[in-house]
């Protein structure tokens, strides 16, 4: 059964929804800076320039919620626009988040240390649960709603279950995807590990020192074909492969060989019936640390048994957006599809001596983009991969 | 489908298929878990490195290895579906006092402030390279294990490990897991939440 | 420089949660980290910046640079000697 995707929604540095990020890729313009807020401002970040105030009366939205569930509502809403809720379309919301209501959470802890008064009220936006609620509310949707929080991959995750949620005849439609936002703690937390790059990331480079973590959402919506049928809507492209595999290596770092990637690409490969040939562009999960992106690319070569497609990550535009990433970069991946072009991997210039790989380093238009594979590696050693193609 | 083994554990005491087999009553709750793993006798130095979240499917886990020993290739056929209500929230909360009091944010309480670092840590432990998940979810819904599991043995694996870890500093603090295999034998949902429902007196 | 080891095998016992050892349980020569040494790895490493910022004022920037410092007890103790 053929898995559709029917809309796309996203937010991230480089735009507020996926025009603006379209234009921002085809002018291979990055949107990470100098933070601007008390803990980012040491860094560079991929920052959404609107407060959440900002966030909610620009986007006339209706329900309050963490930035977390802001930024996931913009980017649902944007994908699900168009979309009428009906009772033969049986609806569902899958959403991953790592910080959840971690902004509204910090918040209140330093009034606490400063007053030593507790709103009880403020930290019921804490549970990563409650941001998924929030952005249910908002859409309107009561059937189906669950969160995933397994890292970085918590995105690609929630695609792949909504996938399987139609397949498997349980939803006839899901919005899937992903978001995070900024904060104290994701910016300690990555200092504490030290990965951050203190200029822009470079990722597939090999120079690179670390990752710039950005903030944003991305979601699409999936249907079956009866949905179809019910919604009218035209399909932009389709998921046919999806796979998760563990690397049962460490708590945060990737085995050398990248034993957990080669198995989720194989057998994402595997369940959408195709041949490594058949895959015309990786948009990677290239975070740019060291251990990442030596991991992947050689993952790469094992999987494509030396005969890597074009690949490259777009993390140096957007940032490391975490949970958010897997759903971003759909988008990104429905993009490619869409429009036949391959998104350049920004500040490479040197190719990573052990494997010789090198990325596509400029806007690059071929006559047909059939299949997109993307990657999603979270700590846990929890890896995704993701595939994506044309009608 | 079928149940193969099943383990529970809270403050009090720790259960393999309902027998009691370590006792803590700890007056300390901190201490509950390390008191199962002395009483265990088992060996494993990482384990005081690990969070509570990750200590308690540990111990679990451990309490259900020897049912793993009969089973054929759990490292590609086996899919772990986690869940808790509370995610990492006790351990977010230490990691947060770490950074907005000492001004010092630690690397390893960061580290499990991700509610899925337990899963990993259970495939490190076996060398598993099968799927893993883990759910945010308002309370223990034995119909979505059920599911998850049933999804998963269609799709070709033969066991699933299921999981209801909550470790979030309440009096409740618990953990289930139970192992599911593919089977053409009808399953009664239902028991596992008569099961749970037992161990927590209900 | 005897003193400030032992300090440095309490130190490393509570910081990385080690409950299993005590410090005789740590020679001053032998490898802290990989299989044949106490197993640590790289985010025991990372403790250990806090560790060395916390305890002794000393700052590394980067975790590359701490590979050789952190080899044992030994060179640790003369790296925050050489740091006085």
């Amino acid at each position: 059964m053929d898995i559709f995707i029917t809309g796309l929604g996203a937010i991230s540095t480089i735009g507020n929804n996926v025009d603006e990020i379209y234009a921002s890729l085809l002018a291979e313009k990055t949107g990470i800076r100098k933070g601007t807020l008390d803990h980012s401002m040491k860094y560079h970040v991929g920052e959404v320039p609107l407060s959440n105030e900002g966030l909610m009366e620009h986007f006339k939205l209706k329900t309050k919620g963490s930035r977390t569930a802001l930024l996931g509502m913009v980017a649902a809403k944007e994908a699900f626009q168009g979309h009428q809720l009906m009772d033969e379309v049986r609806t569902g919301l899958i959403s991953g988040t790592s910080v959840g209501g971690m902004d509204i959470t910090e918040e209140e802890y330093r009034n606490y240390l400063k007053t030593e008064t507790f709103d009880a009220e403020k930290y019921k936006h804490h549970p990563s649960g409650t941001t998924t609620e929030q952005m249910a509310e908002e859409l309107g949707i009561t059937g189906f709603v669950n969160t995933i929080s397994t890292a970085c991959s918590s995105a690609a995750n929630a695609i792949m279950m909504g996938a399987r949620l139609i397949r498997s005849n349980q939803l006839d439609r899901v919005v899937v995807g992903g978001t995070d936002s900024l904060t104290h703690f994701t910016i300690s937390g990555f200092r504490s590990l030290m990965i951050f790059d203190p200029e822009w990331c470079r990722p597939f480079d090999e120079t690179r020192k670390g990752l710039n973590l950005g903030e944003g959402a991305g979601y699409i919506v999936l249907e079956s074909e009866k949905s179809l049928q019910l919604t009218g809507k035209t399909p932009l492209a389709k998921l046919t492969g999806w796979s998760n595999a563990s690397d049962a290596y460490h708590q945060t770092a990737s085995s050398p060989e990248g034993n957990g990637a080669v198995l989720a690409m194989t057998k994402a490969l595997s369940v959408a019936h195709l041949q490594p040939t058949d895959i015309d562009y990786i948009n990677a999960h290239g975070t740019a640390t060291p251990n990442n992106d030596s991991s992947e690319s050689k993952a790469f070569i094992n999987v494509f048994e030396g005969k890597v497609p074009p690949f490259s990550s777009t993390k140096a535009y957007t940032g490391h957006t975490l949970a958010a990433c897997g759903g971003i970069e759909a988008v990104i991946a429905v993009l490619s599809i869409q429009n036949n072009v391959l998104f350049p991997n920004l500040n490479h210039t040197t190719p990573i001596e052990e494997t010789g790989l090198i990325p596509v380093k400029q806007i690059t238009r071929i006559e047909n983009v059939r299949n997109v594979l993307s990657n999603s590696f979270g700590f846990g050693g929890n890896n995704s991969s993701l595939i994506f193609s044309k009608l | 489908m079928k149940l193969i083994a099943h383990s529970y554990l809270n403050r009090k005491a720790a259960f393999l298929n309902g027998v009691k087999v370590a006792h803590a009553d700890s007056e300390q709750p901190n201490d509950f878990l390390k008191t199962y793993y002395r009483e265990l006798t088992i060996d494993y130095p990482k384990f005081h490195k690990m969070d509570a979240l990750s200590k308690s499917a540990f111990i679990s886990d451990y309490l259900l290895e020897p049912f793993y020993a009969d089973l054929v290739d759990l490292e590609n056929k086996l899919q772990l579906v986690f869940a808790n209500n509370d995610s990492s929230k006790q351990t977010d909360l230490k990691y947060i006092e770490s950074y907005e009091i000492n001004n010092n944010p630690s690397p390893s309480l960061f580290v499990y402030t991700l509610p899925n670092i337990l899963t990993g840590e259970i495939s490190i432990k076996h060398k598993w390279y099968g799927e893993n998940c883990f759910f945010i979810q308002p309370a223990f819904d034995a119909q979505f294990f059920a599911d998850q599991a049933m999804f998963s043995f269609l799709r070709g694996n033969d066991y699933c490990l299921c999981g209801w870890v909550e470790m979030n500093g309440s009096e409740n603090e618990e953990c289930f897991l139970f192992l599911l295999e593919k089977s053409a034998d009808t399953f009664e949902i239902e028991q596992l939440t008569t099961l749970l429902k037992s161990y927590r007196n209900e | 420089m005897s003193e400030l080891k032992e300090n440095l095998k309490a130190q490393i016992i509570e910081q990385l949660n080690l409950e299993d050892l005590t410090p005789s349980d740590i020679k001053n020569e032998a490898p802290l980290f990989g299989d044949e040494g106490l197993g640590l790895d790289s985010i025991d490493a990372l403790e250990f910046i806090v560790l060395l910022d916390v305890n002794y004022g000393i700052k590394i920037s980067d975790p590359s640079d701490a590979r050789e410092i952190f080899h044992s007890i030994d060179s640790l103790a003369s790296f925050i000697e050489s740091q006085k």
